[in-house]
């Protein structure tokens, strides 16, 4: 009897997809995935791209961050690009005058002629200054001294066109107000401010916070602490969770009931306050964070690692593997574990998003972290009580939980409608 | 001559893969005669159990895309969908092959009846439906007690006779069975087939039965239409098509299907396997596996004519020239 | 070398439908329990194709995973080779099972879709094999592949499972079972989801198969008419006990039991001149849980006597005619009231 041998596989449609596709690079094949899976394709495209964006940041805060998020860098409250108004140094074209100290003069060519506007601080500011600076200076035995000759004048307009016409080699004016006239004297230009706060260097893209630290800094220095807090603790979680969920299914028996009552427990308690009281135990550090919220994610691999374990026990390749003779070791190992991990690693995405999520609500609350660190939680406690003179002390940090969480989730949502439903098709 | 209650003509049906556009059933043209109990037979992917569905206009992941179902003179096809329910099970009942999926499980069967009856039918009592009910349940061979059962307190062989009730509740015209058997036992199975041919005879049933058990339709069917690659290859009246099949497809279909009552020595194997729907061969879908392929079977569609009187084929053997496909009688 | 492949005996195995402490307090005696398999002795002879057939519920692949010890039997003994499964340490055991492996209905559930059909059919080799190298390895996969008719096998090596068709993914399941080069091999449905045309196919490969490698088959099934293609003897079950058996030809010519008789009339054949000549029995399978008294079949049967069938339960004994191998278990046809037989004499057989 013979039969016949079958030499060209039949094809059903997907298989010649699949076929072109073997053919091509990763690259390639990404982008051909486009046209296979459409919408969800972009979903997990643009989401992918923020969270290696975050990433990204989060790896490199230090050339990302314009300032130090700790120290006060501006004016208090200042307000998402303003220009922090202090007073400035205004000097002739071409001047090399650039701070308070040039205008130093060796002691015998007595004193240097400097215009305010009359009526306003900036005298006041400008005597305190120079007097600092006189100090130094004799304290370093310098022959320079500062001594300020203060002409006043009756507006802005008087006391720039001194400079110009020589009375005075500098004026002392606010930034906004030589703004509003800078178009009348082409001539001049604003040297530095004479307190030593930057004035336009790049200014403060968010504004600053009530001590007067660059929050757009602070957030570019967050985004490091939320994911790591975020991707430690969801990793210590599944390194517990999965082993315990793959044997407790497979096992059964009294090892499984007594690790699900554990596991139930835990999963019932409700999160936030479960995480409050272990770091209000362990104490204020970043890796008390970490350990608390791994503690309230191991129930979640648990149970759906063991939810997957048990089903996936009863399918016949399963039953096969046995008949062939398979130890139990192999079974998990080869025929459960590869078939239980896939939804493992989409739900991962979804539960870092979930971590960042608490964790911010941890250092909300103030726990966890020191109380100066440069965390999201922290920032936007702390500006709670501005919301309505400083609304952006809440409303940044509070988006950019928002848009980190939601990247995550995107990302692991995505994922999910490609691989779960439509892919493997049984 | 007879009298036709359906016309199938020229139906395509679509389905749009991501892969390309995949035609599931590709210009076929028939007729179902009244009162006879037509067999549709082919393999797993013919077409047959979409070409069924398209029948009831119940085609949901593709679309029909052309072709005239002439119904009882009404073009379904024109039909919006309000009519269109009022169609499906008050004129043609379809009884599906998994009874366990197709039946609520939490409605008791006697409600399954009667919403159906007094749903299509308003002027009817909740009375008056389930004596109705009651009757045609007897007939059925089932006791009037278990009315009030569950689908899951009933066997399968129960919940498809079940199905034809909900059919006949309506006094349909046709029945459409797709695979109603397939899922049962082989006694109850051969009950189940008694019973088609017994209600045919009593209700002046037309049933079209969609199988890939060629058994079923040799014990039931008066003809036989033989479905490959969304096209039908084969028509005509069961005995000549069982005794002398014209079409190579039927003829290998037949010689491959062990028959208990024979001492049969080889079973016939046919070559090669049904083709990729998204890139069916020039000319005749069979052509890449015929035995007795010639020239033109890789060039050109053959037209689904008429062998002789009442029985069509497919197949360039019996035709001279290339002709458009004619009405199928 | 002599001696039957697998004996089975009194094999009982019921499937209680509660377990624990709970329940039997609840039940406080005998727990209600599925009878899968009530009482079941056979023999299969080495070489030969042993059908097992039977409708739903019968008992069948029940039947075909004590054999193979996927299922510890509830009372009762599965002896291979000599061997009784149940004095076997679990090292044994899946020694054992290097020599007896399994074919199940559906090759798209049986196969890892995680595993490349390389990997699929060198897990037995592996396991039972281990002292071969990568290449030797390879080179038995291949010749498995060859063997099966996937040809050229390079091409089929690296390729998963849902990437090739249904009747392809079948002939890899056949290979798998083949790499330890077994001595039995229970198939349990094997076709029954193949296509039509596919079917005739596969089993002329598991034929050849069993030439090429000396193979016994225990074939499970409820479609008699494959069985009657492939199976040398055959056994019919019903409500987990075995009602005829006997060399294929007696049994399909000269049906004894009333079961037989109209199972075998209720198979659909593909000619359309063929009427059915049996009357169906009435009812349908009653729940294994709690069977009929006395004989099973006997709420259904059309000749069953009051008084003796619905109290006794029969015994598989020989017919009184022709083959002493020909068993039945009918008090009317081959037990002790053969007078009680209305059709007798009356049937040509």
């Amino acid at each position: 009897m013979a039969f016949t041998k079958e030499t060209s596989p039949e094809a059903p449609d997907r298989q010649e997809w699949e076929e072109q596709l073997s053919r091509v690079g990763l690259i390639r094949r990404l982008l051909l995935a486009r046209r296979w899976y459409g919408a969800d394709w972009w979903f997990v495209a643009i989401s992918s791209a923020m969270v290696f964006g975050f990433a990204l940041v989060a790896m490199i805060p230090g050339p990302l961050a314009p300032y130090d998020p700790y120290s006060q860098v501006g004016p208090r409250f200042l307000a998402p690009g303003a220009e922090p108004d202090v007073p400035v140094l205004i000097v002739s074209e071409g001047s090399d005058l650039q701070d308070l100290e040039d205008l130093a003069l060796p002691a015998d060519q007595g004193r240097v002629p400097i215009g305010v506007v009359r009526g306003v601080p900036t005298a006041d500011a400008l005597r305190q200054r120079a007097q600092e600076i006189d100090t130094e200076l004799t304290g370093d035995g310098e022959a320079l001294r500062l001594r300020p000759e203060i002409e006043r004048y009756d507006d802005i307009g008087d006391t720039l066109q001194a400079v110009v016409d020589g009375d005075t080699v500098a004026a002392i004016v606010q930034t906004t107000e030589f703004e509003s006239v800078a178009g009348e004297f082409p001539t001049l230009v604003a040297a530095n401010s004479i307190t030593g706060q930057a004035a336009n260097r790049g200014g403060f893209l968010l504004g600053t916070n009530q001590i007067g630290q660059d929050l757009y800094s602070r957030l570019i220095w967050g985004t490091r602490i939320a994911l790591i807090i975020g991707f430690s603790s969801s990793l210590v979680a599944l390194v517990l969770g999965v082993p315990l969920g793959l044997m407790a299914g497979y096992r059964g028996g009294k090892l499984d009931r007594i690790l699900t009552v554990i596991m139930d427990s835990l999963y019932a308690f409700p999160g936030l306050i479960l995480a409050i009281a272990i770091t209000a135990v362990l104490g204020p550090s970043i890796l008390n964070v970490i350990v608390a919220i791994a503690v309230l994610y191991v129930p979640t691999y648990y149970r759906i690692v063991r939810g997957q374990t048990l089903s996936v026990k009863e399918e016949v390749f399963v039953e096969a593997a046995r008949s062939i003779g398979a130890r139990p070791r192999e079974i998990l190992r080869r025929y459960i574990y590869p078939n239980v991990i896939p939804s493992v690693a989409i739900i991962f995405s979804v539960n870092v998003a979930d971590a960042i999520l608490t964790g911010a609500g941890l250092s909300f609350l103030g726990l966890g972290l020191p109380p100066n660190t440069a965390d999201w939680g922290i920032d936007v406690a702390r500006g709670q009580e501005f919301i309505q003179s400083a609304w952006w002390l809440v409303t940044f940090p509070g988006l950019a939980i928002m848009l980190v969480v939601l990247a995550f989730t995107m990302m692991g949502e995505g994922l999910m409608e490609i691989f779960n439903p439509k892919l493997r098709e049984r | 001559m007879t009298d036709v209650l359906y016309s199938i003509r020229d139906l395509i049906v679509e389905y749009d893969t991501r892969a390309g556009p995949v035609r599931a059933v590709d210009r076929v043209n028939f007729d179902i005669r009244r009162g006879e109990i037509l067999g549709l037979v082919g393999e797993s992917g013919c077409g047959k159990s979409t070409l069924g569905k398209a029948l009831m206009r119940l085609v949901h992941t593709g679309k029909i895309i052309d072709g005239e179902l002439l119904f009882d003179g009404t073009n379904l096809m024109t039909l919006s969908e309000r009519q269109m329910r009022q169609v499906r099970g008050g004129r043609i009942g379809m009884v599906f092959q998994d009874p366990m999926t197709s039946l609520n499980p939490v409605q008791r069967i006697a409600d399954h009846l009667t919403e159906t009856i007094t749903t299509h039918e308003p002027g009817v009592s909740e009375r008056a439906a389930r004596e109705r009910s009651t009757t045609l349940i007897e007939r059925l061979g089932i006791r009037p007690e278990r009315l009030d059962e569950y689908p899951h307190q009933m066997s399968g062989g129960m919940r498809q006779r079940v199905m034809i009730a909900l059919a006949l509740a309506l006094h349909a015209d046709l029945v459409i069975a797709d695979e109603p058997t397939t899922s049962l036992d082989v006694i109850v199975e051969a009950k189940f087939l008694d019973l088609l041919k017994e209600l045919q005879q009593e209700f002046d049933l037309t049933i079209l039965l969609i199988t890939h058990n060629i058994g079923v339709v040799a014990e039931v069917a008066d003809r036989v239409a033989v479905m490959y690659a969304g096209r039908m290859m084969e028509l005509g009246e069961v005995n000549d098509v069982f005794a002398d099949p014209k079409h190579p497809y039927t003829q290998g279909l037949l010689r491959s299907v062990p028959n208990i009552s024979l001492d049969q020595g080889e079973l016939h194997k046919m070559e090669g396997a049904p083709p990729n729907l998204l890139h069916p061969p020039k000319g005749c879908p069979f052509n890449p596996r015929c035995p007795e392929v010639m020239e033109i079977c890789q060039m050109a569609d053959p037209g689904f004519d008429p062998v002789y009187e009442g029985h069509l084929a497919a197949c360039w053997l019996y035709q001279r020239t290339p002709s458009r496909s004619s009405t199928g009688v | 070398m002599t001696g039957p492949l697998v004996e089975v005996s009194s094999l009982k195995k019921w499937f209680p439908l509660q377990t624990g402490f709970m329940a039997s307090l609840l039940h406080r005696g005998e727990i209600p329990s599925v009878r899968a398999v009530d009482d079941v002795s056979f023999a299969i002879r080495r070489g030969e194709v042993f059908g097992l057939a039977g409708e739903s519920g019968s008992g069948k692949s029940t039947v075909g995973r004590l054999i193979l010890g996927l299922l510890d039997p509830t009372a009762g003994t599965v002896t291979f080779d000599g061997q009784d499964l149940s004095t076997l340490q679990p090292e044994e055991m899946r020694r054992l099972r290097s020599r007896m492996q399994v074919v199940f209905q559906d090759p798209l559930a049986s196969l890892n879709p995680r595993m490349t059909i390389g990997q699929a059919i060198g897990h037995p080799a592996e396991i039972h094999m281990p002292n071969l190298t990568p290449a030797q390895q390879r080179a038995t996969i291949f010749e498995m592949l060859d063997a099966v008719g996937m040809s050229p096998p390079e091409q089929f090596y690296a390729k998963y499972p849902h990437q090739i068709s249904g009747g392809q993914r079948q002939r890899i399941v056949i290979a798998r079972a083949l790499v330890t080069k077994p001595d039995l091999i229970v198939a349990d449905e094997p076709v029954a989801m193949a296509d039509v045309s596919v079917r005739a196919l596969l089993l002329d490969l598991m034929m050849e198969l069993k030439q090429e490698f000396n193979l016994t088959y225990v074939f499970i099934t409820h479609d008699l008419a494959t069985a009657k293609y492939v199976c040398d003897r055959i056994a019919v079950m019903y409500l987990g006990k075995i009602v005829e058996m006997g060399d294929l030809n007696d049994v399909f010519e000269s049906p004894t039991h009333p079961y037989t008789r109209a199972l075998l009339d209720a198979v659909p054949v593909p000619d359309p001149r063929h009427r059915r000549t049996e009357p169906m029995p009435r009812g349908e399978i009653p729940s294994a849980i709690n069977p009929p008294s006395g004989c099973r079949f006997h709420p259904r049967c059309p000749i069953a006597q009051s008084g003796v069938c619905d109290v006794l339960d029969p015994r598989l004994e020989p017919l009184p005619v022709g083959s002493a191998e020909h068993l039945a278990s009918c008090h009317l046809r081959t037990g002790d009231y053969l007078e009680l037989d209305p059709e007798r004499g009356l049937r040509p057989i």
